[in-house]
């Protein structure tokens, strides 16, 4: 692990309304793992780490989910701090869902970082698949593709995180659209004028946000 | 959506200013009902941070309940728009970041150890203050603040005998716990007649050492107990994370970010935020066992909610010293790299710069400037102003002359440095003290006592088997082989 440090890093945040997935995507894409009983947020996770390649260059991508903040929109400026990515997640069988995304891409387009990029992510896949299931979609894929591009995101897709289909997918299609045009890539993260308070206790193991 | 009266809450906390944000992040691992919850719709309360919209509105809030806060008289001042196009203005809103807690913390200081071991360090990016600047009104220039041993060795305007009189008190003021000799019997007095008669300092020497007090009041009105460990602090930070500086601050709104770092990790351990939501009733009652809730509470949702504890922010004003400060925060049209460039060898680019004005060095139409004036001076390496710009961060102590000094010490300020660009922006404000936290330029670690204070009343008897704000790295980002249960 230790010659990840010198990877560069992305930042890539997840949000969208309470229940739409985003903590179940991030476990299926980190961990290849689905709860079907889990529907709370995950307590205790604030960020995971996972390596990706885009046509041959690893990055380093440090996710960080919303830690339930998404629930009362107490999301804070800070969380957007250095980002380079955004994946706003929507659940494909809930129209009220999809209705609130409006107001997400408003919240994200005033915090992000100038330069960040969005992906637009219809969740619960599974949910519309299968006898009978086209009856529980309540948002079209063609709606969700014109949010996206009415919002100018660098993709769209419908995954499932029960599944894992599209999963990867939307993930590497949100990092190519970060990296093509340089991007935000931080390679360490900090600005010039940066200090570590750490002293010698310091190990760079973790976040490099 | 399950309803916030659900849950048999174990704390409520109300308010996210900084202290009650340090709690939250204490009690994160704590495994605790959490309930934080916060009247305003932003993040910081006393020490938030601000887009110039924000701003905008924070004033007009002040307008319509003056009495209800500890700010008031708050005004904004904006250059005219020029038509010509190649003339500096503003940006847009949010490309400001202005806080209202500028304060630099020394590296001395335990909130750096404690935001290391709570391993929340790593969402903050920590930046130096650097150069310190004195006004000297007799020549009219700004001169550098001497910074330890070797800044007065080479200073030529200190004559040999004063160099001589200011080691020797260097020397004593590093060890003054062990000297109380030479001291205890003037503590309570000021400041200069202590210098003056222990160490035969002249008067603008009295004015240096005190300035690194970042007293709000003139040397004869600091006291040599208050101002002595302040001195040693000073002295003893400069060089302990790095070449050239004592003291740094978070970027993109100091304390404000670190209160949002802070909810975030109480957050993370499973704390429920709630914003624009205010406690308006509290009724205390009889529990009947220990699990039962000692609080009902009212929210301004219209909800109610039962909880075994309750903190509350202490808005009651202190009636002890200086307690109302008059601010001023300006952004300026240059980045005036002069008061950035470091003579200090291998010194990180530093992206706050302090300016001095001592007592009487500014010219007052009507009146004198008897205190004096601090002004933080942050450069756009802050995230808090545009490339370019400049955020200029104005104290003193409040007086019915306040704000015309804070005008001066920043005419003043811009006169004496190149391209010093054009005033585009300026918000005034007072701001009182609430009981236990004193108005300081600087972070006081009484704070921290409060929280670990306020922590050790929450923990119970566990706070005897924890240590406060020690945490492990937490694990969640790691291969699915980890073990999770430790937590």
């Amino acid at each position: 692990m230790a010659s990840d440090e010198s990877l560069p890093t992305l930042k890539i945040l997840m949000i969208g309304p309470s229940g739409s997935g985003k903590s179940a995507l991030l476990i299926r894409y980190c961990d290849n793992q689905f709860d079907n009983e889990s529907s709370t947020a995950t307590i205790g996770v604030d960020f995971k780490l996972k390596r990706l390649s885009v046509h041959g260059q690893p990055y380093r991508l440090n996710l960080l989910d919303t830690a339930g903040q998404e629930r009362f929109r107490t999301l804070s400026t800070s969380y957007y701090r250095g980002a380079a990515g955004i994946i706003l997640v929507y659940d494909i069988s809930s129209r009220e869902s999809f209705n609130s995304m409006e107001r997400w891409f408003e919240e994200c387009e005033s915090n992000m970082m100038e330069g960040a990029k969005m992906y637009l992510v219809g969740g619960k896949l599974d949910k519309v698949q299968g006898a009978g299931g086209e009856a529980k979609r309540k948002v079209s894929e063609e709606e969700g593709r014109r949010l996206a591009e009415r919002w100018g995101t660098v993709g769209f897709m419908e995954c499932s995180a029960k599944t894992g289909e599209g999963v990867k997918a939307a993930f590497a299609e949100c990092v190519e659209g970060i990296v093509k045009d340089g991007g935000l890539v931080a390679a360490g993260g900090r600005g010039r004028g940066t200090v570590s308070v750490a002293g010698a206790e310091e190990v760079d193991s973790g976040c490099a946000c | 959506m399950e309803s916030l009266s659900d849950t048999r809450w174990d704390v409520v906390i109300s308010g996210t200013g900084l202290r009650h944000s340090l709690l939250a992040l204490a009690l994160s691992r704590s495994n605790k009902k959490i309930l934080h919850v916060d009247e305003n719709d932003y993040y910081g309360g006393p020490e938030a941070a601000f887009s110039l919209q924000e701003v905008d509105e924070w004033v007009e809030e002040l307008g319509k309940a003056p009495t209800s806060t500890l700010f008031r008289n708050a005004s904004i001042w904006k250059s005219e728009e020029e038509t010509s196009t190649d003339s500096p203005t503003l940006s847009f809103s949010r490309a400001y970041t202005l806080t209202l807690s500028p304060q630099i913390i020394y590296t001395k200081s335990k909130l750096l150890s404690r935001l290391v071991s709570s391993k929340v360090y790593r969402q903050l990016e920590f930046q130096a203050v650097g150069n310190w600047w004195i006004y000297n009104a007799e020549e009219a220039v700004l001169k550098r603040l001497p910074n330890g041993r070797e800044d007065i060795f080479q200073d030529k305007n200190i004559d040999n005998r004063a160099k001589r009189n200011l080691m020797k008190f260097l020397k004593f003021v590093v060890d003054y716990e062990n000297q109380t000799d030479v001291w205890e019997a003037q503590s309570e007095s000021g400041l200069d007649i202590f210098l003056s008669s222990k160490f035969n300092f002249p008067a603008h020497l009295q004015i240096v050492i005190t300035a690194l007090t970042l007293s709000l009041a003139p040397p004869s009105e600091t006291s040599v107990k208050w101002a002595l460990p302040r001195i040693a602090r000073h002295l003893t930070s400069i060089g302990l994370f790095g070449p050239g500086f004592g003291a740094v601050v978070p970027k993109w709104g100091g304390g404000a970010e670190i209160s949002q770092v802070a909810c975030r990790a109480g957050a993370v351990g499973g704390g429920v935020y709630v914003l624009g939501t205010g406690i308006e009733n509290v009724k205390v009652v009889e529990a009947e066992d220990t699990e039962s809730p000692a609080f009902h509470l009212a929210l301004s949702n219209g909800e109610a909610v039962g909880t075994k504890l309750y903190v509350h922010e202490a808005t009651d004003k202190d009636n002890g010293g200086i307690t109302t400060v008059s601010k001023a925060i300006s952004i300026i049209s240059s980045s005036v790299p002069s008061l950035f460039r470091s003579t200090v060898e291998g010194s990180p680019l530093a992206a706050v710069s302090v300016v001095v004005f001592p007592p009487m060095s500014l010219q007052i139409a009507d009146g004198i400037q008897s205190d004096p004036v601090y002004i933080m001076v942050h450069s756009s390496e802050t995230g808090e102003c545009p490339a370019g710009q400049s955020v200029l961060y104005s104290t003193t102590k409040s007086s019915s002359l306040s704000k015309i000094v804070l005008q001066a010490a920043l005419e003043s300020l811009m006169n004496r440095v190149p391209n010093q660009g054009k005033l585009l922006y300026t918000l005034y404000y007072e701001q009182t003290a609430p009981s236990g936290s004193p108005l300081d330029l600087s972070f006081d670690d009484q704070l921290l006592e409060q929280v670990e204070a306020q922590w050790r009343e929450v923990m119970a008897e566990k706070a005897n088997e924890e240590s406060f704000m020690q945490f492990e790295e937490r694990k969640g980002m790691e291969a699915e082989e980890e073990d999770d249960n430790d937590y």
